[in-house]
């Protein structure tokens, strides 16, 4: 798609750039070398009236089509989302990177006029610079795979403290629910737990389930079978409309098989 | 490639059918991106596809009539089930003949008749002075030695009469032959006919006044010889109508001496009545020994008398019953299906005719049964009892003059006599043929009993050519070397009773003696049977050579066929010079550990490759040896595709090798794994998780030692890092393994605190392995991967509960309950599922050798078309395994050709749409489990993947096949399977080199 679009550009004098209605396109190449550039599609950040964002209102700048070279500096996120961005740092051991390829960019500037001064931007702007190179080819691979090796001791730590604030967290669950143990709430009910002196059922479904099939044999042992005539009668009933509903089925089946001609042996 | 993110998928899924039928999405439900595969299949209204069936109550309660009863009742008494009821009677159906074309056939068949009997008659003369003939005929047959004594002189014929089966209405289409046998005025005939082929010289000659008679008529559209069952002693005239009916009809006609003219003592297998005097021109080796008896020779001539007697027969048994009818018209079905009624010596329909007339006489078989029954009586029947030990009889009589059956079994391979007690019925069927019946028969009852549902369809509509049905097959060509293979083998008799046909006379010991040879190695050798010519009656009959090639193909039996040695007796022993002589120079005298001194034979054979080729070794070293046919005259198809899969530098082994050595080197660590002290659990189970720990990754890999002076190091990591300015280092493939520990109370209950948990093992596991074992570890958070042996293991750390904890939701009412999610179920896949496939696919390969190289045949044809994105490794490693769990109606492959034939015959018959390819590991899933399943699957088709493949362990959801491939994708490959079948099956089945296989993405549309 990409592609195609840049062939357009080209094809176009210079001034009129084809992007999507409502936004502007701002040129970038990767480095002096390049001919042709591709295109940032940007818009002020605006949401209908009534919806949440947490993107500050006139302040934002929304950029689409981020090629998966640039990735420094701002927030990228592989689809538009209203909400802000992960709200608490992700380890990078657990939570590995999203897949690469094009993004969107939310960039929140200090004052609005840097929203505006954005969408005058003509361009071409570049990626790569003498100042500030981008990795490409086996460079950047031989950096990523260098990145890729973690480092034992930093996960050590990280796991450590990680499972010393879980166990104080767990600990502190269960001083709070041993207080509340056996202690009624301001209705009277006391909550019943596991824990406790006389342990109940565990509250999930596969639980009750359990209980329900014990009902039901229990129910079905105790009834007879074909003992009455009529039982008798509709057992009879039910093995004849088994028959009709499989001689059904047999006769869609060769309906079928006719139609593909699977019948012609050879 | 790891398993992509879901929503990545779904964009991917949903692209196309959007586009395709805009019009039909238009409408707002596009936020809803529920898998698009439900779309493309659900949105055609049931074209094509099964639909759950709904009865009303009214419908389904309803007081059954009589007649319904009835119906039942038989379709229960009768038949399997009603399905196999309704496939029996569509098929009937379809290969019967209409009462309209009956009539057409009929009208013809009077215009042939007063047209025979208004040719007319030429004066007596001398059978050699053939000057009478017309230019633009030939006589029929190849008269020599030409001379023979006596006149002809052409009448038209006494009676014309139609017998065969189309009178009995089994003739099945689409080749309806009308047999009409014209008895010949006894003017005509000599006394001493029977001797020395001049009857057939005057049958032959007979047949040509006529066609040059016929021909000129312009009610024929073509008119020409054929041989009557391939003898080419008895040319017979084939009619067929002017028009649009050509393709309808076949008349043949067939000469035959007036009734009672021979005299049937004179034919006894144990007479001769071609005398090596005339026929070679000299009296008998050895001068006062007998003349050699010409059984065969016997029996043609016989043949031609009970023409009308067996017709009578048949129609007194089989008229009577419409179940017997049908029945004979499924066998032959079945027949034809696997190509045995075809060519010289073929199991025709006839024989089976009156193997069914046999069992009725017997009581085996009572008029009121079904075809179904019918069918199956004769199978058991023939898988049951070997007419080449113990011959049947049709002939009720006692009369001590009869011969007795002894003699029969003297002069035949099989024997199954007419009720006159003269004629043996089988004497053209050769013991090869006879026992791949038997096979086939015992396959098929083996089929009808496995209950499986598609027993019909596997029965009577799948087509098994041979180069499908063997693991290996050769030709024979040039043919005319079987001339010299004759006076090799001493066959002067044989070649006198066949009248020169040295194809058939070099057929059967040609097969013993490499039955012999390939001993153990072999299941069951057949050949194909020359085919029946047919030429213009302007041109000379076509030469023996001329059927082209002979192809013998060999269904091997797995657990012989790698065996280098070839064990003979002790040297002392008298057998030992037989033994010698048989191998030849091949036999040398062998020291063993026991100490024996034996002859023995060793074949060099490296790889296991090289020994799945062994065969070969053997026919071409015996064919030399004992028939005078050289190498360049047999082309061995074994192993041609056998270079696609191997690797770059070794041509000789097809990586089973490399696979086993990696799979050793797995199982040395997993033995680390168990015995690792020091971890806070230990280790319950190491299973593997990867292709090449269940033998099917296309190209194994193999033990890589870094030369360090290409990298870097990362000193603090203990890692190398490639450098800038030596060669790209190779890849290596890690292979995962997966890791069990031993249950315990101390895990977390919480999904983040669980993945710290698993990490702080793997990097404890990473810590022991180097410091007991010395091993380079190197470890993650998910993984740790070991360097052991040049190899990399990708050890993952796994605990049971944890896609458990991944699914717990908790309902507002605080009820636990458990959902599947993305994640739990890829984490369910990756440890629980995966390990269970590899290791169930493991012991696949240790029952059958053959599965590694079929397996990886189809993934590397796969890929080569590009299609490899679209499926799953293990949904491809699947379809390959259910080629050797559910090979019906073949036997499991032992060579990965038919393997991969049979694959690409699957992929490109099978339909998806309505059917889940049940996979049967281990044998888990009983009859009814199955059933069961597939109607779950109908009611769920719209949900599920458009492959759809059930295991044991994945009974309803299709896990391999959930992310691809799409409809399209599919359909892709089973357009490209169908396209590469027939190409690669001419290519192996032509003799003139096997052509140019190739697998490459470059030319992936236009060859495989």
């Amino acid at each position: 798609m990409v592609a195609r679009r840049r062939k357009c550009a080209a094809r176009d004098p210079e001034d009129r750039i084809p992007s999507p209605l409502g936004y502007a396109a701002i040129p970038i190449k990767f480095s002096e070398k390049q001919q042709a550039s591709h295109y940032l599609y940007v818009r002020a950040h605006g949401v209908r009236q009534g919806t949440k964002s947490t993107w500050p209102q006139k302040r934002t700048l929304f950029v689409l089509n981020v090629p998966p070279y640039c990735t420094e500096s701002v927030e990228l996120q592989e689809k538009p989302d209203l909400a802000e961005s992960p709200k608490e740092s992700r380890s990078k051991f657990f939570h590995p990177k999203p897949v690469p390829g094009f993004q969107v960019a939310y960039v929140v500037f200090q004052k609005p006029s840097g929203v505006s001064a954005a969408l005058a931007l003509k361009g071409p702007l570049l990626v790569s610079t003498e100042s500030h190179p981008v990795k490409s080819g086996i460079h950047k691979w031989i950096s990523d795979y260098a990145d890729s090796v973690p480092d034992p001791e930093a996960l050590r730590v990280e796991v450590d403290t990680f499972m010393e604030a879980y166990d104080q967290k767990i600990a502190e669950e269960e001083a709070k629910a041993k207080e509340e143990e056996g202690v009624p709430d301001e209705e009277g009910w006391v909550k019943v737990t596991r824990r406790g002196r006389r342990p109940v059922l565990p509250r999930t479904e596969a639980a009750s389930l359990r209980v329900l099939e014990r009902e039901r044999r229990k129910r079905s042992r105790k009834e007879l079978l074909n003992f009455y005539a009529w039982q008798h009668r509709e057992s009879k009933m039910e093995h004849l409309a088994q028959l009709r509903k499989k001689f059904e089925e047999d006769k869609q089946r060769i309906e079928l098989l006719r139609a593909q001609r699977k019948f012609r042996p050879y | 490639m790891g398993p992509a993110p879901a929503g990545e998928q779904l964009r991917g899924a949903t692209g196309e059918p959007e586009v395709m039928e805009p019009a039909l999405e238009g409408t707002g439900k596009e936020g809803k991106k529920a898998s698009s595969r439900k779309r493309t299949l659900a949105e055609p209204p049931a074209k094509g596809l099964l639909q759950p069936v709904k009865l009303s109550r009214a419908e389904l309660y309803k007081e059954p009539t009589n007649e319904e009863l009835n119906r039942l009742r038989e379709t229960e008494i009768l038949f399997h089930s009603s399905l196999l009821r309704l496939q029996v009677e569509e098929l009937l159906k379809e290969v019967r003949l209409s009462e309209k074309k009956k009539d057409r056939i009929d009208a013809f068949l009077r215009e042939v008749n007063q047209r025979v009997v208004r040719v007319p008659s030429v004066p007596e003369t001398e059978l050699t002075d053939q000057a009478w003939l017309p230019a633009g005929v030939r006589v029929p047959l190849h008269q020599v030695p030409y001379a023979v004594k006596g006149c002809f002189r052409f009448l038209p014929p006494a009676q014309v009469t139609v017998v065969g089966s189309y009178l009995l209405g089994t003739c099945i289409r689409p080749d309806i032959n009308v047999d009409v046998a014209l008895t010949m005025p006894r003017e005509i005939l000599q006394d001493k006919d029977g001797l020395n082929q001049r009857y057939f010289r005057k049958r032959a000659l007979y047949l040509a006044h006529l066609a040059h008679h016929l021909a000129q008529d312009p009610l024929f559209g073509s008119v020409c010889f054929s041989y009557t069952n391939g003898c080419h002693l008895k040319p017979s005239l084939l009619l067929r109508p002017r028009g649009k009916d050509e393709r309808l009809v076949t008349v043949r006609l067939h000469p035959c001496p007036p009734p009672d003219f021979f005299r049937p003592c004179r034919l006894l297998p144990t007479k001769n009545n071609v005398r090596s005097a005339w026929y070679r021109g000299q009296s008998p080796a050895g001068d006062g020994s007998p003349e050699p008896p010409t059984p065969r020779y016997n029996t043609w001539v016989l043949q031609d008398t009970v023409l009308e007697s067996h017709l009578q027969l048949l129609s007194t048994i089989l008229s009577s019953a419409q179940g017997l009818k049908d029945g004979v018209a499924l066998l032959k079905v079945w027949l034809r299906q696997r190509e045995l009624d075809k060519g010289q010596g073929g199991f025709t329909g006839f024989l089976v005719s009156m193997l069914v007339v046999f069992l009725v006489s017997t009581r085996k078989i009572h008029t009121t049964m079904s075809g179904y029954q019918v069918l199956r009586s004769v199978l058991q029947f023939l898988a049951t009892t070997d007419l080449t030990v113990n011959g049947i009889s049709l002939c009720l009589s006692s009369d001590p003059s009869l011969p007795a059956l002894a003699d029969f079994h003297q002069a035949f391979s099989v024997v199954f006599l007419d009720s006159s007690g003269h004629l043996n019925l089988c004497a053209d069927v050769t013991a090869s043929t006879y026992h791949q019946v038997q096979h086939e028969a015992r396959l098929s009852m083996m089929l009808l009993d496995s209950r499986a549902d598609d027993g019909f369809h596997l029965l009577l509509m799948t087509p098994k050519p041979m180069i499908r049905a063997f693991d290996h097959v050769l030709h024979l060509r040039p043919l005319s070397r079987l001339q010299a293979a004759c006076h090799r083998l001493k066959l002067w008799p044989e070649l006198q009773d066949n009248g020169g046909d040295y194809v058939s006379a070099a057929l059967g010991p040609l097969t013993t003696l490499l039955e012999q040879g390939l001993g153990a190695r072999l299941n069951l050798l057949a050949h194909s049977r020359p085919p029946v010519p047919e030429w213009d009656i302007s041109q000379d009959p076509p030469k023996h050579k001329d059927s082209g090639t002979l192809t013998l193909g060999l269904l091997l039996r797995p657990e012989g066929l790698t065996s280098v040695l070839e064990l003979g007796p002790e040297a002392d022993q008298p057998e030992a010079a037989k033994f010698r002589q048989f191998w030849g120079s091949r036999s040398e005298l062998r020291r063993f550990q026991d100490g024996a001194i034996r002859e023995a034979v060793v074949w060099e054979a490296a790889s296991m490759s090289q020994k799945r080729l062994i065969p070969h070794q053997v026919v071409t070293h015996l064919l030399a040896l004992h028939a005078d046919i050289p190498e360049t005259c047999v082309h061995y198809v074994g192993g041609p595709l056998d270079a696609l899969i191997q690797g770059l530098k070794e041509t000789s082994s097809t990586g089973e090798e490399a696979l086993v050595a990696a799979v050793r080197c797995y199982d040395d660590l997993s033995r680390l794994l168990w015995g690792l002290e020091g971890l806070p659990l230990t280790v319950s189970a190491v299973q593997g998780a990867h292709p090449v720990l269940r033998y099917t990754e296309v190209f194994p890999p193999t033990p890589v030692r870094p030369a360090f002076s290409f990298y870097e190091t990362l000193r603090e990591r203990s890692s190398l890092l490639p450098r800038l300015d030596k060669p790209c280092p190779a890849y290596v493939e890690p292979m995962t393994v997966v890791c069990h520990l031993e249950g315990s109370g101390q895990w977390p209950q919480d999904a983040e605190a669980v993945q710290r948990v698993r990490a702080a093992f793997q990097l404890r596991l990473a810590e022991l392995l180097t410091q007991q074992h010395g091993l380079q570890c190197r470890a993650t958070a998910t993984h740790t991967d070991v360097l052991k042996d040049g190899f990399v293991f990708r050890i993952r750390v796994a605990y049971q509960r944890e896609p458990q904890i991944l699914k717990e939701v908790q309902s507002p009412e605080g009820m636990i309950s458990l959902r599947d999610t993305a994640a739990s179920l890829r984490l369910e896949r990756d440890t629980r599922q995966l390990p269970l496939l590899t290791s169930a696919l493991h012991g696949l390969q240790q029952q059958h050798p053959a599965f590694s190289g079929v397996a990886r045949l189809a993934k590397r044809w796969v890929r080569a078309q590009l299609l490899g994105e679209g499926f799953a490794d293990e949904s491809l490693d699947l379809v390959a395994a259910a080629l050797f769990l559910h090979p019906e109606p073949f036997t499991p492959p032992s060579s990965p050709q038919v393997g991969f034939l049979r694959f690409l015959f699957l992929v490109s018959t099978f339909d998806w749409k309505n059917n889940p390819l049940f996979v049967n590991l281990n044998n888990e899933l009983t009859v009814e489990e199955q059933v069961e399943i597939r109607s779950g699957f109908l009611a769920a088709r719209a949900q599920l993947p458009v492959m759809v493949i059930v295991t044991p362990q994945d009974r309803k959801n299709s896990v391999w096949t959930q992310d691809g491939p799409s409809a399209q994708i599919l359909q892709q490959l089973v357009v490209l399977a169908a396209e590469a079948l027939p190409m690669l099956e001419k290519q192996l089945m032509d003799p003139r080199g096997p052509g140019d296989i190739r697998m490459g993405p470059s030319e992936n549309v236009a060859l495989l």
